[in-house]
């Protein structure tokens, strides 16, 4: 039997890759096989990890799918929902997960790919709406310009938690996480009972209609074009400043070493 | 490749042997490109045209024939062309007439007999129509057994080469039992596991196409298939990279020997063509290392996907609830949780600020005093010179102008010529006769000249 690679807290946290995978993780980032370094840390250092984020009102959970990720019981750390746009964007990539097409290119998708399957899954006027939420009436162009910059800001912010690899511009490569998006339909038994099991372990919240403003500020900005920008409420465009801030600490979390 | 327009001017380009240009393409790549473009070489080739090509190689594997008859050439075309559901009302034989000529054109068809109009001709395949037949009819893979077989030949290839250059002493020997087969047997035995190894890399396309296809069409029954073809391939690639990795070493150091060998012996040619060929087996083996990383990527994502997608969700259950829920059609809108602690706040040193002073505008004086100033008279001056023009002896209007302007440019001169003609009676008697001289004034200037009378002093 080999020796453990770690056999007290204090190993875990001078472990030269910590500091980096702490803050990644306190900043919703999900740590898959992928992240080889942080990945072999958190494995041989769970049995201490989990106790120290429980202390701070988190549970350090693992999937059978293979990665981990952190999840905030109460507000001491900080914790959000992702918005409308993140959850509608993170069901289309499981679903491309899911496909067996995936398979063809190792789990490589473009931007284009998932805007196609969003637009056939959800229909092109119903994801207009959904995703111009404040919008009484529409121009069709830049509601259909609003909708390719949502999925594309979408597809940035669920890179930074870990849900896709951005290789470039165009394309991206699909991660284990993001089967969380379809944890509440999973299992043989009635989805309102899952749901209900998530509710209770703080892993969703339930939300009253598609429609309804996003959670935490920073999701769902509308695009900088003159006629939205009437649209905005005064508060609203003053909370843009916080939320580049949060943007800023998220780029870092998600740098994860090579 | 043919050239569709050939030109004169271009003969020297095709005339060249190949080896020159290989070699050139080694060294100059940019000059040898850009000779193809100047060339205009392309192809352009029809399903019928690949067909018959197809079925003239084919033809000629069975019977053994090296070549066709004309009759035999279109023979073979109608039995092609009973095959395809042709469009058009053309006869067969007119077709293979067309057919025939754009295939001589692009030379994949050439005439071997040399006759000309004397009699019927007689046609081969070309070396270019084999290697596009070939891609299409031969399964040209690498397999172990293949490449175990090319690898021990290059081996013991090589070791003849070592020992032939070992004992070389004339420049004869050194080309012969050296270069020559470095050139050509060595490079014949690379291009033949490289030629397999691109056709294993098209394999390898198909393979995975065929796993996303079985899982397609039979979710949870393709499992066992999908994991016993990636067993396989994971296997080959295993043992292919074995081998190149077993003979890399012994050929490197063969290589390296003849190169040594040649360049003690300052034989330049044998020296390059080890060094090309210890390049030529390097790109080889390292091709092994470099599928096996990528295929290890990607059997490790369809293990994974097997495992956790198709094993866990038999009935694809999962798939249309997930559907149904992206569509608004599921039990309730949800949003997952995602901790979001807020970056850390990094305070900076206390730093006190300086006092701060208003800032201000200096003070401006508005009123400026007066300054006593000499008045300017240009007239004055140039009366002054012309004072100094007449004291000095000036005879006319001419040499007074010249004298008074001199040093000013040529349209300043022009403008003062009139003034001295106006000062000049003031200060002077000057004479105008009816008919006045023009005299140069200097350079570039005339004027019509007033002589000027002086008083005799001694009368």
């Amino acid at each position: 039997m080999t020796d453990p690679r770690f056999v007290r807290l204090e190993d875990v946290i001078l472990d030269e890759c910590f500091p980096e995978l702490d803050l990644a993780l306190r900043r919703g980032r999900h740590v898959d096989r992928n992240d080889a370094e942080w990945y072999a840390l958190l494995t041989d250092g769970q049995e201490f990890l989990e106790p120290l984020y429980r202390r701070y009102g988190c549970e350090l959970i693992q999937k059978s799918e293979g990665y981990f990720y952190l999840l905030p019981t109460n507000e001491r750390l900080g914790r959000r929902q992702l918005s409308a746009s993140e959850m509608m964007v993170g069901q289309a990539l499981a679903l491309l997960y899911l496909d067996p097409k995936a398979v063809e290119d190792g789990g490589l998708v473009t931007r284009e790919q998932v805007l196609g399957h969003l637009a056939g899954v959800v229909g092109s006027e119903a994801l207009v709406v959904a995703l111009n939420p404040k919008r009484k009436r529409y121009d069709e162009r830049v509601a259909a310009e609003t909708v390719r910059s949502k999925v594309t800001d979408a597809i940035r912010r669920l890179g930074l938690l870990g849900f896709v690899e951005q290789l470039d511009e165009e394309r991206l490569r699909l991660r284990p996480s993001l089967m969380r998006f379809a944890e509440p339909v999973r299992g043989s038994g009635s989805p309102e009972g899952e749901l209900e099991r998530l509710v209770a372990a703080g892993e969703i919240v339930l939300k009253e209609g598609r429609d309804e403003p996003d959670a935490g500020g920073e999701a769902d900005e509308e695009p900088s074009t003159d006629d939205d920008e009437d649209d905005l409420p005064g508060g609203h465009r003053g909370a843009e400043d916080d939320d580049g801030d949060h943007r800023g600490a998220e780029d870092d979390a998600s740098r994860a070493p090579e | 490749m043919p050239s569709a327009d050939p030109s004169d001017d271009l003969s020297d380009d095709r005339a060249r042997p190949r080896s020159d240009l290989q070699s050139e393409a080694r060294t100059e790549p940019r000059s040898l490109i850009a000779s193809l473009f100047r060339r205009g070489v392309a192809l352009d080739l029809q399903t019928i045209d690949l067909c018959f090509l197809a079925a003239l190689s084919l033809r000629a594997d069975r019977t053994g024939a090296a070549s066709f008859q004309e009759d035999e050439l279109f023979d073979v075309f109608e039995q092609v062309a009973e095959l395809g559901a042709s469009t058009t009302a053309e006869p067969a034989k007119k077709r293979g007439s067309h057919v025939v000529r754009r295939l001589r054109e692009q030379k994949l068809l050439v005439r071997v007999d040399g006759a000309g109009v004397l009699r019927a001709g007689e046609y081969a395949l070309s070396r270019l129509a084999s290697a596009v037949v070939g891609f299409f009819l031969e399964d040209e893979a690498l397999t172990r057994e293949s490449l175990t077989i090319l690898s021990a030949s290059l081996v013991s290839c090589l070791e003849a080469v070592a020992v032939a250059a070992r004992s070389a002493t004339t420049e004869d020997a050194w080309r012969h039992t050296v270069t020559a087969p470095l050139r050509v047997t060595l490079f014949d035995l690379v291009s033949g596991i490289e030629r397999r190894q691109r056709g294993f890399d098209l394999q390898q396309e198909e393979f995975q196409r065929a796993i996303g296809a079985l899982l397609a069409a039979d979710w949870f029954g393709a499992v066992e298939r999908c994991t016993a073809l990636l067993e396989t391939t994971s296997a080959t690639l295993r043992e292919l990279n074995e081998i190149l990795l077993g003979h890399g070493p012994r050929l490197g150091e063969l290589l390296h020997e003849v190169q040594e060998l040649a360049a003690s012996a300052a034989r330049d040619d044998a020296e390059l063509a080890a060094k090309s060929a210890a390049e030529h087996v390097d790109r080889v083996a390292a091709w092994g290392g470099a599928r096996q990383r990528a295929w290890s990527d990607y059997h490790d994502w369809v293990h994974r996907y097997l495992r956790d997608v198709v094993r866990l969700d038999p009935s694809r259950t999962l798939v249309h609830r997930l559907r149904e829920q992206l569509a608004g059609r599921g039990a309730k809108a949800y949003s997952l949780t995602v901790a979001s602690a807020p970056p850390m706040k990094l305070l900076r040193p206390a730093h006190v600020e300086p006092p701060h002073v208003p800032v201000r505008r200096p003070k401006k004086e508005r009123d400026v005093e007066p300054e006593l100033t000499t008045p300017r008279d240009p007239d004055a001056a140039l009366e002054a010179s012309m004072r100094r023009a007449l004291e000095e002896g000036a005879t006319g209007l001419a040499a007074v102008t010249e004298r008074a302007t001199e040093g000013h440019e040529l349209d300043d001169r022009f403008q003062t010529a009139g003034k001295v003609a106006q000062i000049l009676p003031r200060l002077a008697t000057v004479r105008a006769p009816r008919e006045r001289v023009w005299t140069p004034a200097g350079d570039g200037l005339l004027v019509e000249e007033w002589p000027i009378e002086r008083e005799e002093t001694g009368s």
